[in-house]
């Protein structure tokens, strides 16, 4: 009943509203699609005269040339490697984690989660240059360990609280009633738990893979001049290749995240990513 | 014309939701310092009814007048109705205290006038004690309290109750709505409570209009509801009964094409035969804690019927009467008997 | 839906804290601890202690590669390295610009997320799901291209200066100014504030505002005194996360920045590989650190405020 009647009646309706509401939606647009619509468009073009409003003509030209120079195959090769190993790995070591934050009281439960938090508000380069000092000793720099360990830290932060809050929204009456039925501990764990916080879980791993996969600064200090990943070719292409080139590459580093959003859309406007961030 | 002396008057009234009709042409008068309920099952319109009257609705055609007034056009914000919703909706950031006197504060009242108002009505209500409390911190009949008290102190030409008991727990609920009422009539209030429970209904309202689909069945006096249900829906929804296709005649079902209605309450059961009783064999006998249910087979018709002294067993042989019937054709009440 | 997540998860969670204390569930919760301890914890303190003046185990190595090293003077240590970045003429200009662009974009931000997020709760409808779409777009796209786009659509040649140039306006070259950080970091930070606003508003249920309307109260008081306080918590945790983000950005400022004075996330790359000053490097991180732990406490403040509030301390 309470569905039906979701709208409020306040009373904001009138033309004038209307039509700010209009120029600030064409506003948005312009500006969030603007910028990327722009640069898909050059990646199409041979030349672009200023102040034309369309290219001077049409190719496919720079496509082939992204894909026969084998440093830039290198790199898609590489961004493909490290971010489902990141994903995988970070999900063993967190997700236990995630469901001991929502079903056990254990020493330092909240100092645990204000942590996962303290180290998120690093700046990033700065905690980059710190692991670098590190691993100059370590003898990371330069390795692919070295690149998974640190696109694995920006994934942690997603990896448990978001489950945490999705395993601590199944009610336990639920698993209860399972148990009743006679179903063993892990039998309820694979069958309710897991299952019913299968979104928040998705969500999570969609999130830490983009996470993993965009990640440049972090990549590029400990990486380069070794191991480029897409990201971090970018930084190299925008110097030294046209601006055609760089819009190629821009639309393959997109790929993947676009067909993710299809994935996980429902859920992450459905609150699950917001919901993990409360420290509880 | 309205007529001032109305507290509420709802005229042709109909709502479109989702492209249904939810309300269809719904006319209703209450009287100044009366105490209506609207009942009837989920999804038959008596909430968006309320929701149209408090202003979060409006309809798509009709009139909603309040103290003789033209409120159809108004927001919520402009009208003279306070709503006290079904889960209170207190706000958890505030005080109890700092609840009641929010609509005052917004009428711009001063400091000292506001705390003498919002001292004054949880006085009414009882719960001066828990004046610096927050919701989260009393309990549900409380809460349930500092949402009539939030409601009564805007001093409203109409109050609205939406399902004001159903979060409470059965003991708790005689005993509010009995306060309720003892409230309402106290400060003369003019009240319209939506509710799906007709004791609820039955024992607070002066009046009474029973939904159906969008449509008031019958809107009556409690005892009159009971008495002549104008419908077989409301005789259903109302009380229980024996529902046997046919006619009547004589104190018992006959061949026929109408709808015969038997209160249990209206059937009795004894050893002998007395004028207007037909033989009967007890098949099953219910306790129902201050009554017996008693399943009787007589040669026109099964009867249930409500027995508090001398309940017979199962088994027993005897004599059923049926001291009042009401016969209804296409859902009509044509006579009773 | 929103709500009865909201309200179980609560629940949830309330339950655990007055759980007794579980050994599985200490060890499961472990792993992620010790990665932040190993990867976070000890380069930071690694690096504080190399940034006064500690140059030997750890530090062994870059002390060697790096120039200008501070060693240690005293018991317990130098600030000599601090100083050396203060007084370097790069260094205020590069902190003022990054307070000032991290102060803008998280007002900017927080405005439109809190616009757009009121109209969705309050509106809803096609509107409202169209732009939250939109908004969220910028959360799929990594900040590289992000930024190289926002910099070609605003440089010399790029469309707002092609299109102006239409109607015979001629439109500044915004590319390699501060309005270009605070428009790449509005950018970039728009979707994370959004959601966090947008389902802090919606969890506030219906009849919390109807009845504040009932009572009287007119749109922008049901904002102020129901619905902010109400949604206190997220819009506070989109806040800090908001600013520190901007605060350490380096990719954004790079591409569309000025290159003097620059951010100090972009400052602190050029000191540890351009300049190889990697001791002056971390001395900036920390002081960033040191103005985003400023801004981590308003967050924990929020969150033991929300915690008092509903009873639960």
């Amino acid at each position: 009943m309470a569905k039906r009647e979701n709208n409020l009646n306040l009373q904001t309706g009138s033309l004038v509203t209307r039509f700010f509401i209009g120029v600030f939606v064409a506003f948005m647009a312009v500006f969030i699609l603007g910028p990327l619509i722009w640069l898909a468009l050059q990646a199409f073009s041979t030349t672009w005269t200023f102040p034309n409003l369309k290219p001077d003509g049409w190719t496919l030209v720079w496509w082939k040339r992204v894909f026969e120079t084998p440093s830039m195959v290198e790199a898609i090769r590489n961004s493909f490697i490290t971010a489902p190993i990141v994903v995988l790995v970070s999900a063993v070591i967190c997700l236990p984690a995630a469901y001991a934050a929502a079903r056990y009281n254990y020493l330092g439960r909240r100092v645990f989660l204000i942590g996962m938090f303290a180290a998120n508000s690093f700046p990033k380069l700065g905690l980059f240059a710190s692991i670098a000092t590190l691993f100059y000793t370590l003898n990371l720099m330069g390795t692919m360990v070295g690149v998974i360990i640190i696109q694995l830290l920006g994934t942690i932060i997603y990896m448990t609280w978001i489950p945490a809050a999705a395993f601590a929204a199944v009610p336990k009456n639920l698993e209860e009633a399972a148990r009743d039925a006679g179903a063993s501990k892990f039998r309820v764990f694979r069958g309710i738990t897991l299952r019913l916080a299968a979104p928040g879980i998705l969500v999570a791993m969609v999130m830490s893979f983009i996470s993993a996969f965009d990640e440049a600064q972090g990549t590029y200090l400990v990486g380069s001049p070794e191991i480029f990943t897409m990201p971090t070719e970018m930084y190299s292409l925008v110097l030294t290749y046209p601006v055609q080139i760089a819009a190629v590459f821009s639309i393959l580093l997109a790929v993947p995240s676009v067909i993710l959003i299809g994935l996980a859309r429902k859920h992450i406007i459905g609150g699950q990513l917001a919901e993990g961030f409360q420290i509880k | 014309m309205s007529n001032a002396t109305h507290g509420l008057e709802l005229i042709g009234l109909t709502k479109i939701l989702g492209g249904r009709v939810i309300i269809d042409n719904l006319n209703l008068t209450v009287e100044k310092g009366e105490m209506v309920s609207l009942l009837g099952p989920s999804g038959c319109g008596k909430t968006t009814t309320l929701r149209m009257i408090a202003g979060f609705l409006i309809p798509e055609k009709g009139t909603v007048n309040v103290a003789g007034k033209d409120v159809t056009n108004l927001g919520p914000e402009k009208r003279p109705s306070a709503m006290v919703f079904q889960n209170y909706a207190l706000w958890p950031h505030m005080t109890v205290f700092k609840n009641v006197a929010y609509p005052l504060k917004i009428r711009k009242m001063g400091k000292a006038e506001i705390e003498k108002r919002v001292h004054e009505v949880l006085e009414v209500v009882n719960l001066m004690h828990h004046k610096d409390s927050r919701p989260g911190q009393i309990s549900g009949g409380e809460q349930q309290r500092v949402a009539l008290a939030r409601a009564l102190v805007q001093e409203p030409d109409i109050l609205l109750l939406d399902e004001p008991l159903s979060n409470l727990d059965a003991k708790l609920r005689v005993k509010v709505r009995e306060d309720i009422r003892d409230l309402q009539r106290r400060l003369g209030i003019t009240t319209v409570i939506v509710t799906h429970d007709q004791d609820e209904a039955l024992s607070i309202s002066d009046r009474i209009a029973v939904m159906n689909e969008g449509r008031i069945e019958q809107f009556s006096t409690p005892q009159d509801l009971y008495d002549q249900p104008a419908t077989e829906y409301v005789a259903n929804f109302i009380g229980s009964l024996n529902r046997i296709e046919g006619g009547y005649a004589d104190g018992q079902v006959i061949p026929g094409n109408e709808v015969v209605g038997i209160r249990p309450e209206d059937v009795s059961f004894s050893k002998s035969q007395v004028a207007g009783s037909y033989p009967a064999t007890v098949e099953l006998v219910v306790p129902r804690g201050h009554f017996h249910e008693v399943y009787l087979k007589r040669a026109d018709a099964s009867l249930r019927a409500f027995v508090s002294i001398d309940v017979p067993k199962a088994g027993d042989i005897g004599f059923a009467k049926v001291s009042k019937a009401l016969v209804y054709k296409d859902g009509k009440l044509v006579r009773t008997a | 839906m929103t709500t009865t997540n909201t309200v179980a998860t609560k629940e949830g969670f309330a339950e655990v804290k007055a759980a007794k204390l579980s050994t599985l569930g200490f060890f499961m919760a472990l792993p992620p601890v010790l990665v932040v301890i190993l990867f976070v914890g000890l380069p930071i303190f690694v690096a504080f202690i190399f940034s006064i003046g500690y140059t030997g185990g750890p530090n062994r190595v870059i002390s060697i590669i790096g120039q200008d090293i501070y060693k240690k003077d005293s018991w317990w240590g130098t600030a000599d390295a601090y100083l050396a970045v203060v007084k370097d003429p790069r260094f205020l200009p590069d902190f003022a610009l990054t307070m000032v662009v991290t102060f803008v974009s998280t007002l900017v931000v927080l405005t439109m997320a809190m616009g757009m997020g009121l109209y969705q709760r309050i509106k809803g409808g096609k509107v409202a799901s169209v732009l939250s779409m939109l908004s969220l777009v910028p959360l799929f796209v990594p900040v590289v291209i992000a930024a190289y786009a926002i910099a070609q659509f605003y440089n010399g040649v790029g469309f707002m200066r092609t299109f102006m140039a239409q109607f015979g306006i001629e439109f500044p070259v915004i590319t390699a100014t501060r309005n270009a950080i605070i428009i790449g970091t509005i950018w970039t930070s728009l979707p994370f504030a959004i959601l966090m606003i947008t389902s802090g508003l919606q969890s506030v249920p219906n009849a919390l505002i109807e009845t504040a309307q009932d009572a009287g109260a007119s749109f922008m008081r049901i904002v102020r005194t129901i619905l902010i306080p109400l949604a206190f918590v997220p819009i506070v945790i989109a806040g800090t996360f908001t600013a520190i983000g901007i605060m350490g950005s380096f990719t954004v400022p790079l591409f569309l920045g000025p290159n003097q004075p620059t951010m100090l996330g972009v400052e602190i790359s050029n000191f540890f590989t351009a300049y190889n000053r990697p001791q002056q490097s971390i001395v900036m991180a920390f002081i960033i650190f040191a103005a985003a732990s400023g801004i981590a406490v308003l967050y924990i403040w929020a969150n033991i405020r929300s915690a008092k509030q509903s009873g639960r301390i």
